[in-house]
């Protein structure tokens, strides 16, 4: 079947500077189509599309939407932009392609559910995603797509771009909230949930990038049209980021559920290194390790979980039967001990003893128990952390060690065995 | 019958079953750091904490199983190989209740370590040695009681630590020596000086 | 290996030039009274000037925010990008994470470590001040990889080789 690319189909195309460009393109037609909806069926709209976030959590928008559009005012919208999950990198390539429509369902967002104020909060180490989205906004300000009363709607909508100060634990929604409010990312207890109590205490709708630009499309082409691509469960276009050994790693928008021997030999152009598959990293250092067993599983947010794996952020990390697992590990362990945030003891010492452990596992010196107790430390973290982060700090080490053959005793991971 | 809006701790208190907690304190704001407090909640995909989740009918809520003391003793296990617990009797009777083995992780099991006890005021000492970032200390410093914001935090994950502005020594800040942080603090990483001296053995003299 | 600025605060004082210290007053007229939400950005804009933050212009910042001066400690002390210590005018950041990592991030770390004289473990700053060298968490450019970042300048797909020819100059 053939796929018409809709969230990346002006990159490269258009001057991502230009508002003319991006109009003739077909830009803010979509926004003039909502204002024709009006809030009411933009929500209800998105609601029976079904569309799950694809930050990673995969909740649904349109619940967030609904739970905001009927909250009192003052209230928030925010793009969660702090793109910061090892592997991960489609945001950033849509913001620097194509910056305005970010500002586009920003602002059909803040007109769904009432929101007169929005922020773009953007990882620090994007500098030219900053720089464009910034340039949007501040055209889109002086063309009178934002401010007041937008395309003689009636409706005002404030937007500012706020860059974040590298912390990974930003990207996560309440984390992010303090960061706005000028503190530690230390994410908060939920509930409350965001959409009752978020930024500055009000009811706030936070998307993921991809999220929002899903709303474009759907706006414009409707809800048969959207629920046509993908499973029914996880319906729409997804964007891939595929990266490691295969010979054509990038950007792949493809229907949500293709599978991963799609990705890898038809848009990758098969594997690199030794030229033989040993094994997937889906979702980044947050996810889990698959096997080449698991080719034809449907990449959407059902369909992974049947192989206790998850999709994420669409992280496709491709690793040939070359590679030195243990050097892999050793990294993202390392990766979660600097990017604790340190408000939970779960997370803030488990990161380190997890660490310390899997140093010893690359370097061949576990010791006895080293195995019981990185099992032990990966279940109370995943228990008992507050967030995300912890909760997610070792399913890639643990399942590397379950899936890949891990021998205790000689310390390789057989089915990485061919260099050593 | 656990009144309406009551927390998980506070129900279960009124109902003769303990809950360990840690860095919970009554006259606090709860922020479910340590997470030691967290029990089973049947439906909930992670272990929620006591202190701060409340109640609800019908809830079937395990404080004591597999799952819950597991979580429990790791978390006490990586603090003790972490933090000096020796003036912490509380948490050394956890230990023992938990069966926790912090010589798991190895001699070599980074701790965390600031150097000589802070003695820069005539009214308490702060060994950091001792902090298990229980948070106390800095919320009464801050909006729970005293307003003064003299202390915060230095780092992030493994090596967060209590901090003043820019690590200057107290009578540098705006601590207005209510000594409510050394009240709270249960580990005995803040400590009165007269009760600092006497342990290390010096003499006592009239105030 | 990590980049996050956990050691305790140098007792070095920042010494502004006329010029700067020009530039970081219009800063802190422009965020005068707007409070806490504004420190992320007023810190940005003020480093963007000074290359990093002393304890001085922590008070001053707080003063202006009208905040807690350890609020804006607490904060400068969270966030990677904020440097409580002198660094380097320009600052690299090469990527050694997972794809990074696949495609040769190691030799490129110390290819960069080599042309200035730095530790490949840690990275560092040079005697000079001309660079600081970050061996960096995922900078989200995994299609490119390896790749490095010089200031704000991008570039993928480094070779080792390419290495002294991109550091050459000082920017």
């Amino acid at each position: 079947m053939t796929y018409q690319p809709v969230l990346t189909a002006r990159l490269g195309k258009i001057d991502p500077a230009s508002l003319q460009d991006y109009e003739a393109a077909g830009g803010f037609q979509a926004l003039a189509r909502a204002v024709e909806l009006g809030p009411k069926a933009i929500v209800e709209l998105l609601r029976e599309a079904y569309l799950l976030g694809r930050g990673g959590a995969a909740f649904p928008a349109g619940i967030k939407w609904k739970a905001v559009s009927e909250a009192p005012a003052p209230k928030y919208v925010i793009a969660n932009a702090d793109e910061s999950e090892p592997g991960t990198f489609k945001d950033r390539i849509l913001m620097e392609g194509d910056p305005f429509a970010l500002v586009e369902a920003m602002l059909i967002a803040a007109f769904a559910v009432g929101a007169e104020q929005g922020y773009i909060y953007i990882r620090g180490e994007y500098p030219q995603a900053i720089a464009r989205v910034q340039h949007a906004v501040n055209t889109c300000y002086n063309a009178g797509y934002l401010g007041r009363n937008i395309l003689g709607a009636g409706f005002h909508f404030d937007l500012e771009v706020r860059k974040g100060a590298g912390a990974y634990i930003c990207g996560e929604e309440t984390a992010l909230f303090e960061s706005i409010e000028g503190k530690r990312g230390f994410p908060r207890l939920k509930p409350p949930f965001p959409t009752e109590c978020g930024l500055f205490g009000r009811p706030t709708v936070i998307n993921n990038v991809e999220t929002l630009l899903c709303v474009l499309p759907l706006v414009l082409r409707g809800l048969d049209w959207f629920k046509s691509i993908g499973p029914e469960k996880s319906p729409g276009p997804k964007l891939y980021c595929l990266s490691g050994r295969v010979h054509r790693p990038g950007l792949v928008e493809a229907p949500m559920g293709t599978t991963l021997r799609t990705l890898i030999y038809d848009y990758g152009g098969g594997v690199s290194g030794s030229g033989e598959l040993g094994g997937v990293l889906l979702g980044g250092a947050a996810g889990v390790f698959v096997t080449p067993e698991h080719l034809d599983v449907s990449l959407d947010f059902a369909g992974l979980r049947t192989i206790d794996a998850v999709l994420g952020s669409g992280v496709v990390m491709v690793f040939d039967t070359s590679v030195d697992m243990k050097a892999v590990l050793r990294r993202i362990a390392r990766f979660f001990r600097h990017e604790s945030c340190g408000k939970c003891y779960p997370c803030q010492l488990g990161t380190q003893r997890q660490h310390e452990i899997v140093e010893r596992l690359a370097a061949g010196r576990l010791r006895s128990g080293d195995l019981l107790a990185l099992r032990e430390i990966g279940q109370t973290m995943r228990d008992a952390s507050i967030c995300g982060l912890g909760q997610t700090a070792s399913g890639a080490i643990l399942s590397a060690i379950d899936r890949f053959g891990f021998d205790e005793h000689t310390g390789r991971f057989l089915r990485f065995d061919s260099n050593w | 019958m656990a009144s309406p809006g009551a927390t998980i701790l506070e129900a279960a208190r009124s109902a003769g079953i303990t809950i360990p907690t840690v860095c919970y304190h009554d006259h606090l704001t709860a922020n479910a750091v340590c997470r030691i407090c967290v029990v089973e909640w049947m439906g909930s995909r992670t272990l929620v904490p006591a202190c701060v989740a409340k109640i609800q009918p019908n809830a079937r809520i395990y404080t004591d199983n597999e799952r819950v003391r597991t979580a429990r003793r790791v978390i006490l296990e990586m603090l003790a190989a972490t933090v000096d617990l020796s003036e912490a009797p509380e948490l050394q009777t956890l230990l023992a209740e938990y069966g926790a083995d912090p010589h798991r992780f190895g001699s070599d099991a980074a701790r965390r370590e600031h150097g000589p006890v802070k003695v820069d005021n005539p009214f308490y000492v702060r060994d950091y040695d001792k902090c298990i970032l229980c948070w106390r200390c800095v919320q009464v410093c801050a909006e729970d009681v005293q307003f003064t914001f003299a202390l915060g935090f230095n780092g992030r994950g493994f090596e967060t630590s209590i901090a003043t502005f820019f690590d200057r020594p107290m009578p540098e800040t705006t601590c207005v020596f209510c000594g409510n942080c050394v009240g709270v603090c249960p580990t005995g990483a803040l400590k009165g000086k007269r009760e600092y001296l006497a342990a290390q053995g010096a003499p006592i003299g009239p105030r | 290996m990590t980049t996050s600025s956990s050691v305790s605060p140098t007792a070095a004082h920042l010494h502004l030039s006329p010029r700067q210290a020009t530039a970081v007053h219009a800063i802190l007229r422009r965020y005068r009274g707007k409070g806490s939400a504004y420190l992320l950005p007023c810190l940005h804009d003020v480093q963007a000037i000074t290359g990093w933050l002393d304890a001085d212009l922590a008070a001053q910042i707080a003063e202006s925010l009208d905040i807690p001066a350890v609020q804006v400690h607490n904060v400068i002390e969270f966030y990677a990008l904020f440097y409580d210590h002198p660094v380097g005018r320009t600052i690299v950041r090469v990527c050694d994470d997972l794809a990074c990592y696949l495609a040769g991030s190691e030799a490129i770390v110390r290819a960069c470590a080599a042309h200035l004289g730095l530790d490949p473990e840690h990275g560092g700053t040079t005697a000079d001040g001309a660079f600081t060298l970050e061996i960096h968490p995922c900078l989200g450019r995994c299609e490119q990889a390896p790749f490095l970042m010089i200031g704000d300048e991008a570039h993928g797909f480094v070779r080792p080789e390419q290495v002294p020819a991109l550091l050459g100059g000082e920017a």
